[in-house]
């Protein structure tokens, strides 16, 4: 039994981001998984300690450039929890409304990075184009495509304009028959059958003692969502439902994110119709010593920070955890046993966000320099310079 | 449906020896201060009996000894367990809870190489997120990290 | 399965005959929605110098620099445009009903050189007048004078400041800047320099 070694990474065309996987193999099936992090590591719980509370929502929201709403609001949740204290309702809906338009910006990346994969690139022109209406309506409701810095602790920063809801929702609108022609196309596609169903399969057990969370558990048949169990925001006031299948294969989780999308869009009109009038923040001042936590629903999963504060105006302790961090393990047991044809596919159909997960080093050429973020400016300035006196300008 | 000061009276009962402290703060969060021998069995009785989902665990320093928190969440009763633990800080050592589920691996790993705490029994520790030239014994979380780096620039790089 | 194959012909037929979706970007102007948050400016009437945008920028990304030695007393603001994250706390947190500072709808910001990516205003600074330290921006003082009504004539700090940015100085004032006494309560000074004339009689 001859054995061989391949490796996925740290810097390979089939993943967005750098990571390393060591398969053994024997001939085609995969025997065992090795995972090594760490690539993208920032440092960023310690950096939070530095900046006062309302700053550190700054940091945070550039821990990651997909789920830059996840990671705020569930800061902003702990730090309300210290007291605890209620945030206005206005804000409330606010809130909820850019967490959902952030859902669907996020599935429908995925949808299209996963059709890279298998290589459909039609998909992934057509799935990116439509995420272009999306990014337009977050760009009205905030000022920029992607960090919105919207929250702050005690409510949001910046209000809506009520001028710009009809136009928001006639784009919302016009998604959804291009949506419900990709569903279509996806589910019924036989080569995406052939390709997907039955590989990489997470059984229950396995999914619920890793503690997997998000989609990839509930294509499991873990019935667990934190907007229904530990109900937040206006989750509680409008009616939507949890999306659950059972068999837990790829198949499965490609499906479930479809139908989330349009949960979410059921979610932002009703939100949107009923936005109650009032304050939007309740404008904090001291944070009392004691300790908070606070949870959000990611498109990834669940998303925790704890803080603890001692009545300075800087957090003494702040933990961030990201959802990959709990489903990556889990690639040991669906990874084990299959192709290695279709590790790759398998591996990213937990939408995997990997500067989430950790929180950059990089070495020169030689392996003997620690680069920092200093050096990495001086090196891209001589760059600059050589290609100045190519062009002539100097 | 089970309630919820039933679930807690029975905890309580069951480990009083064990437990040190019990707060109450809010409806949906509790936190329980434990002494660090008796984790593994009130850890166990929560994931197994109760079907908690474990969280993550997080390790502060507080400036006269280590704690780390183990966060538990109980879906169907909408409420978030905490356990404290407080170590000694020369030389933190606790119990590795991978025996009883394998979500506690990762997080180990994490807590060994930015704040020191050795768990006895963890099937592989080692590195997770540092650099294999990281220096040993130099833990950044803790609040006496001093930067080691000579060679690093710490302005606007301009 | 021919009713997929007719639709997908459909669907390419259809392709053909609309526009591209792209813009022809560079040689159309992109303008982009009202509520974009591009480069901030400063505005030389308004800002009052007080340095609140700069305690509250979470990158740290404006700063400033008292010039006493050299001509005129002045304060430059710098805002530095490579380091802005462009998140609105600085126009947010102005004192002087956030128009001191605002973010405009300008993006495309790209440059050669990293040395010359700043921006700067000048503001006049009033100087203690028996030892020379810095006190405040003249137009902080009089923003402080105006909001408290009436109550600033307890500081003659703040009423001289106030007065003189009116331009009526009345002639009892002027008199006794000549006088050999205690004129010394009535000029524009530090804290600490008031202190001492107030309780000592030197």
């Amino acid at each position: 039994m001859a054995l061989s070694r391949v490796p996925i990474g740290p810097y390979h065309p089939l993943q967005e981001e750098p990571e390393y996987f060591n398969l053994i193999t024997d001939g085609e099936k995969v025997l065992d998984i090795e995972v090594n992090v760490g690539y993208n590591h920032r440092g960023i719980e310690k950096l939070s300690e530095r900046k006062s509370f309302d700053q550190a929502t700054f940091v945070i929201e550039r821990i990651c450039g997909i789920c830059s709403t996840s990671h705020p609001f569930a800061y902003t949740r702990a730090v309300e929890d210290v007291f605890p204290v209620e945030v206005p309702e206005r804000a409330k809906y606010i809130r909820t409304v850019i967490a959902e338009g952030e859902r669907i910006h996020s599935h429908l990346l995925w949808l299209g990075l996963a059709g890279h994969f298998l290589g459909y690139n039609t998909l992934y022109m057509w799935v990116w184009k439509l995420r272009e209406e999306i990014l337009d309506v977050m760009e009205i409701l905030s000022g920029n495509r992607n960090n919105y810095a919207m929250f702050k602790p005690g409510g949001i920063r910046r209000d809506i304009n009520p001028d710009d809801i009809p136009l928001v929702l006639k784009k919302i609108d016009s998604i959804v028959p291009t949506l419900d022609r990709l569903r279509k196309a996806i589910i019924d596609d036989p080569v995406l059958h052939k390709r997907l169903k039955g590989i990489g399969i997470l059984t229950k057990e396995d999914a619920l003692d890793y503690c997997a969370v998000g989609p990839t558990a509930r294509a499991s048949g873990v019935e667990k969502d934190v907007r229904k169990d530990d109900p937040y925001g206006a989750y509680d006031r409008v009616d939507w439902d949890m999306i659950v299948t059972y068999k837990g294969d790829v198949f499965e989780k490609v499906v479930v994110r479809v139908l989330e999308m349009y949960e979410s869009i059921k979610i932002i009109k009703q939100c949107l119709k009923n936005l109650p009038p009032g304050e939007i923040d309740l404008k904090l001042k001291d944070i009392p010593p004691g300790e908070g936590i606070g949870t959000h629903e990611a498109p990834r999963g669940e998303t925790f920070h704890y803080v603890r504060s001692d009545g300075t105006n800087r957090p003494a302790r702040h933990k961030v955890r990201a959802p990959t961090y709990m489903n990556l393990p889990t690639c040991e047991a669906t990874v084990i046993g299959e192709s290695i044809a279709d590790a790759t596919i398998i591996l990213a159909s937990i939408d995997p966000c990997y500067c989430c997960t950790e929180r950059l080093t990089v070495f020169s050429p030689e392996g003997n320099k620690l680069y920092n973020g200093n050096d990495l400016i001086k090196l891209s300035q001589q760059k600059t310079d050589k290609i100045k006196k190519e062009m002539g300008l100097k | 449906m089970p309630d919820r000061n039933e679930i807690l009276n029975e905890l309580k009962n069951r480990y009083k020896d064990e437990i040190v402290s019990f707060y109450d703060k809010s409806p949906r969060r509790v936190y329980i201060e434990i002494k660090s021998e008796s984790i593994v069995n009130i850890a166990s009785y929560i994931f197994k009996e109760l079907k908690a989902r474990f969280n993550v665990a997080s390790a502060v320093d507080a400036r006269s000894h280590i704690e780390i928190l183990y966060h538990f969440t109980l879906e169907y009763l909408d409420l978030l367990i905490s356990l404290r633990v407080k170590l000694d800080r020369e030389n933190p050592t606790i119990k590795s809870l991978t025996s009883v589920f394998k979500g506690s691996n990762w997080i180990e790993r994490e807590m060994y190489e930015l704040m020191g705490i050795n768990f006895e029994g963890h099937p592989n520790l080692k590195r997770l997120l540092l650099s294999d030239k990281w220096p040993e014994g130099v833990y950044p979380l803790r609040c006496d990290y001093k930067e080691w780096d000579n060679n690093a620039i710490r302005d606007r790089g301009v | 399965m021919k009713l997929p194959k007719i639709r997908e012909l459909l669907e390419a037929i259809k392709s053909l005959l609309t526009k591209p979706y792209t813009s022809k970007f560079p040689y159309v102007p992109h303008e982009p929605y009202p509520s974009f948050r591009g480069q901030p400016k400063f505005n030389p009437d308004k800002c009052v110098g007080c340095l609140a945008c700069e305690q509250v920028c979470p990158a740290e990304a404006i700063s400033h620099r008292d010039i006493v030695d050299d001509g005129i007393p002045r304060r430059i603001m710098i805002h530095y445009t490579d380091t802005c994250i462009f998140c609105g706390s600085c126009e947010a947190n102005c004192i002087a009903d956030n128009e001191g500072i605002k973010l405009t709808k300008e993006w495309e910001l790209s440059f050669f050189d990293r040395s010359q990516a700043y921006e700067t205003i000048e503001k006049e600074l009033q100087l203690c007048e028996i030892c020379g330290v810095v006190i405040a921006c003249k137009d902080h003082l009089k923003w402080i004078a105006e909001k408290i009504g009436e109550l600033s004539f307890s500081s003659p700090t703040l009423y001289q400041s106030y007065l003189k940015g009116l331009n009526i100085i009345d002639e009892n004032i002027l008199k006794a800047y000549k006088d050999k006494g205690r004129s010394d309560r009535i000029k524009i000074l530090c804290a600490r320099c008031r202190r001492e004339t107030t309780l000592t009689t030197k």
